[in-house]
Parts: structure tokens; C-alpha cells; sequence
């Protein structure tokens, strides 16, 4: 059993998202907490940092951002660590995170969240630039770990395996999204539970969940729906594992109503619930 | 030897942004999934993601071309221009110019593209301490000789087609109107007003004086201007009228304060 690197969880938190802005200024909302996208208060000013601040005097935040490209194989983007500096200076977050993934090379950006290739030179380069992204910031960052729909041939190890090594040797805590073990376990054939028992409980931050679309071979990761319940059963097996870890509802597109994922907050709150009980004789 | 990790990644890239079939080599093949399906999840969600923002960012363009056609010059556009930027925000910053090389002849589509774009730059511009009326007494009799500028969320643009009419038809979901070619430009003010973009039609006087404040014009400066265009008499009667509005709608800001740190 791994040391717990981790601050104490606090409870169960919303991605804040424009559509829900009025309602957490109309009143208070049974959230703990709320995970903002960074690159989207990365802006020089009117309403989003407006809405922001305001927010912010109510509600603990965490910032997870998807253009830190801690996995491309080129110098870090130093005008974005900058910008992510300015808004942690602005924003005081329990935490920051971003995801295992390169979204881009050479000046070029797919926006998106690339695979990596599992093996040593792919590892080397992802610590190296954690460890460089954490001194810069004075903090232990979080990595996510990603979807995935494709696997290279030069991979000689798993995900988990990856991630386990890269935690130890950057020094560095883990946003597990049991959706994306989930989707990439659908896409890849492996079992969902190796990947969990093989990770380090003891730097494990934060646990997002989110829905998804089955295209019947394969899984995408859209986060446009409701979390299924295999998602769920997945979930309740992670608390079980790692004990309470901060949770959060991911959703980023067809935004419903914010009492509508409230609704799937409180399940993630019961399913923690009993998932701590301890076992009946 | 194996390939470098950068390699690797040039490669991938290639497959994803130009469709580069030697990226399929870097990938497992599988019987249920070949790797080209696969790498076309990522050709896929490129393409979409891209044409989703230019769909946000350009709003009323999207709405006056209906999603197919939308959806083919956005298309276009993604593959002409690869993202070089960091935050997708700013992605899309020459689709107005790429409209105007492209459809020469449809010239309300870059104008509204344009508009759109203003509107947008000017929902999240800096945030600097405007010069409203309190502000002008708090300075006295100098304000007058200090030189101006427009707030960062102001800007002027020069249209030649109906798109003021077209942009608020598509906003209210309505039917727009056919596109119409002025007989000489008219200008549009874009602003921020209550953290929300506005923009008006200008008369070409009001035009012509906002654009001396853009050029760091004073008071003094702008009143002498007028005066040697239109005589002391309207001069006055005008500047009275804009200056009441301008300040309420916050556009004036002084010239030579730092801008807030972005």
C-alpha cells in the first residue's frame, strides 16, 4: 500500500458550466465544490471572469485544463503555463489538473486529447514535463487518464501500468475518470478491475464521471449524456478500492438543467455511501 | 532503431489533420476495429470539434447558412487553416477573410462573419476603468484637453451590405431579409454594455468622430474638427448629444492609463 500523497477529499463537486451560471448565483446549491475549465477563463475579461469570481466567493474550486500537451515531445508551452499561473493566482484552487494526452506538435493543436504510445521514451518524456510543469507551479499537479481508441504498436505496457510509474516518478497525483476506463477498456478488450487494482490509491485525488456514446464496436467518450450504470457499478468498486476520493459529474455537452445533474451527483453521494459501509457479517 | 517520440507524433499528426494514411502504420490492427476506423475517431472529432467552435463563434453566419452549407465552409476552413493556437477561443480569427477570398461574390457572408467575430471579441475584451460621468467631473475642466480612446470591447466596422438587419433577423430566429449592397459604406459600432456585445448602425458624422477618438483625439481636438466640418452651431449641438450617449453606453476610456493585464 502506497503513502496517501492526497489532502483530505472535499466531497462531491459539479464542472461549472456557463449554462448553470445563474443558478449558482441565484442561491446555494447542494455542491461542495466546483472543477473549472481553465482555458475558459483564460480570457482577458468581461463576463467569464466576472462569473467567475462571483462564484468562486461561494464555492471551493479545482482547475482542469486540456491544452497543457504534457505528453508532446517539444519544449512546454511556456505562455500557457504563464496564463495558468495568472488564473491559479485569481482562482486559489484546491488543485490542478490536466490529462495524459498531447493535443499537438510543431505549433499545430487538434484540440483534442491524443494517445500516447505506453513505453520508456513516451514515460520519460511525460515525467519530465510534469516534473518541470510542477516546479514551475510550486505544486503537485493531477493527471487524468485519458479515452482511448487506438493502441500503438510500440506500447510494450498498460495504461495503468504507464500511469502507475509515471505518479511514482514525477511525484505527481491522479484524476481517475472511471468513464474513460470504462470507454477504453470497451475499446481495447482489457478488464476494467486489473486497471483499477493496478493503480497507486494513494495518489488518487479526484474521480470524474461522465456519459458516453456506444457505437456498438467501439465506445466514444463525449460526455453528452447520462452516466450508465455499468459506469456506476465501476464507480461504487472504485470507492470500495481507494475509500473517499472527491467526485464530480463531467459534462460537456446537451447541458441539462443543473437539478438534472444534481439528481446524478446525489446517486455518486449514495453509491459512495455504502460502498464506505462497512461490510454486514 | 525505433522512432523518436516526436516522430511518432509528426506522423499521427499528419494522420489526423491531413488525412496521412502512413499514421495507420504507427497503430494495432485488430479484426473487430481495423486502425483506420480507429484513426478515424480522431479525423472525426478533429473536424467536429473545429466546425463546432466556428458554429459558436459565428453564430448568425451559421444560422443565415443553414447547417449544411455551414458545415461545408466550415469544413473548408479546417483544412485550410490547421488550429495554431493554444485556446480555441481564438480559433477562427481569419474565417471573415477567408470568406471574402472564397465567396467574392457573396460579400454579406464575410460582413456577417465579421460581426459575429466582433461581437465575440467583445463579450470577453479587458476589463479597463471607463470614462463615464462621474469620471469626467471627478477630472474638471482639464478632461476636455486629455486625449481619448475607445474602450478594448469597441471597435468600428465598415460594411457595405444589410448586415445589421440580416444579424438581428437571425438572432430573433426570423426569416432574413435578401442581402442588400449599400451605395457607399456605413459603419458599425460594436461594444460591451452590462457584460453583454451591442452594436449599432453609425450616422457617417458619428462615424467619422469616433474614429478621431480612435486615433487618440481630445475633446478639444474632436470639437475643433467638427467645428471646421459642420461650424461651431451643429458642432456643439452634436457633440452634446454623442457625448451623453457615449458615456452612458461606456465606449470612452482615457488614452494614456495602462490596459488591465490580460
Amino acid at each position: 500500500m502506497t503513502q496517501n500523497m492526497t489532502m483530505a477529499s472535499p466531497g462531491f463537486g459539479l464542472g461549472l458550466r456557463p449554462d448553470h451560471y445563474r443558478d449558482f448565483l441565484a442561491g446555494p446549491q447542494p455542491v461542495d465544490w466546483l472543477e473549472i475549465i481553465s482555458e475558459n477563463y483564460m480570457v482577458p475579461g468581461g463576463k467569464p471572469l466576472a462569473m467567475l469570481d462571483a462564484i468562486r466567493a461561494d464555492y471551493p474550486m479545482v482547475m482542469h485544463g486540456v491544452s497543457l500537451s504534457i505528453g508532446s515531445d517539444e519544449p512546454l508551452d511556456m505562455d500557457y503555463l504563464e496564463q495558468l499561473r495568472a488564473l491559479e493566482r485569481r482562482v486559489e484552487p484546491l488543485w490542478i489538473s490536466d490529462h495524459l494526452c498531447w493535443t499537438g506538435i510543431n505549433a499545430h493543436n487538434t484540440h483534442d486529447l491524443l494517445p500516447l504510445p505506453y513505453d520508456a521514451p513516451a514515460l520519460d518524456c511525460v515525467v519530465g514535463n510534469i516534473g518541470r510543469v510542477q516546479d514551475f507551479l510550486g505544486r503537485r499537479i493531477l493527471i487524468e487518464n485519458p479515452s482511448s481508441y487506438v493502441t500503438f504498436r510500440s506500447s510494450d505496457r498498460s495504461e495503468w501500468d504507464f500511469l502507475a510509474e509515471m505518479a511514482e516518478r514525477a511525484d505527481c497525483l491522479l484524476l481517475l475518470d472511471v468513464n474513460n476506463i470504462y470507454v477504453s477498456a470497451r475499446n481495447h478488450g482489457f478488464d476494467p478491475l486489473d486497471y483499477l487494482a493496478g493503480l497507486p490509491a494513494g495518489r488518487i485525488q479526484q474521480i470524474h464521471l461522465a456519459g458516453h456514446s456506444d457505437m456498438g464496436d467501439y465506445v466514444i467518450d463525449t460526455h453528452d449524456a447520462a452516466v450508465c450504470d455499468a459506469v456506476w457499478d465501476l464507480y461504487a468498486t472504485a470507492i470500495g478500492m481507494f475509500g473517499p476520493v472527491a467526485t464530480m459529474i463531467e459534462r460537456d455537452d446537451d447541458i441539462p438543467p443543473l437539478a438534472e445533474v444534481i439528481a446524478e451527483l446525489d446517486r455518486a453521494r449514495a453509491l459512495a455511501g455504502r460502498a464506505l459501509e462497512p461490510a454486514h457479517a | 532503431m525505433p522512432e523518436a517520440l516526436r516522430e511518432v507524433q509528426q506522423r499521427f499528426l499528419s494522420g489526423i489533420i491531413g488525412g496521412d494514411a502512413g499514421a495507420e502504420a504507427l497503430i494495432v490492427d485488430d479484426e473487430r476495429v481495423g486502425a483506420r476506423q480507429r484513426l478515424d475517431i480522431y479525423r472525426n472529432n478533429y473536424r467536429a470539434s473545429l466546425v463546432g467552435v466556428l458554429s459558436d463563434h459565428f453564430e448568425r453566419l451559421h444560422a443565415y447558412l443553414g447547417d449544411e452549407q455551414f458545415d461545408n465552409v466550415a469544413g473548408a476552413y479546417v483544412a485550410a487553416h490547421p488550429s495554431a493556437t493554444r485556446n480555441l477561443r481564438y480559433y477562427g480569427d481569419v474565417f471573415p477573410a477567408f470568406l471574402a477570398q472564397h465567396f467574392p461574390g457573396d460579400g454579406e457572408l464575410a460582413e456577417l462573419a465579421q460581426l459575429d467575430w466582433a461581437l465575440r471579441s467583445a463579450f470577453d475584451a479587458p476589463d479597463i476603468p471607463l470614462l463615464d460621468a462621474a469620471a469626467v467631473g471627478a477630472l474638471g475642466d482639464a478632461w476636455i484637453e486629455r486625449r481619448l480612446a475607445l474602450h478594448p470591447s469597441a471597435s468600428l466596422i465598415a460594411v457595405r451590405f444589410n448586415v445589421a438587419t440580416l444579424w438581428s433577423a437571425l438572432d430573433a430566429e426570423e426569416e432574413p431579409p435578401e442581402p442588400v449592397e449599400f451605395a457607399a459604406p456605413v459603419t458599425l459600432l460594436v461594444w460591451r454594455s452590462g457584460q453583454q456585445p451591442h452594436f449599432r448602425s453609425l450616422s457617417p458624422a458619428e462615424a467619422d468622430a469616433l474614429a478621431q477618438i480612435e486615433a487618440g483625439a481630445s475633446f478639444t481636438d474632436l470639437s475643433a474638427h467638427l467645428i471646421d466640418h459642420v461650424g461651431e452651431a451643429a458642432a456643439m449641438e452634436e457633440l452634446a448629444a454623442w457625448l451623453g450617449q457615449w458615456l452612458a453606453d461606456g465606449l470612452l476610456v482615457l488614452a494614456d492609463q495602462p490596459f488591465a493585464v490580460t
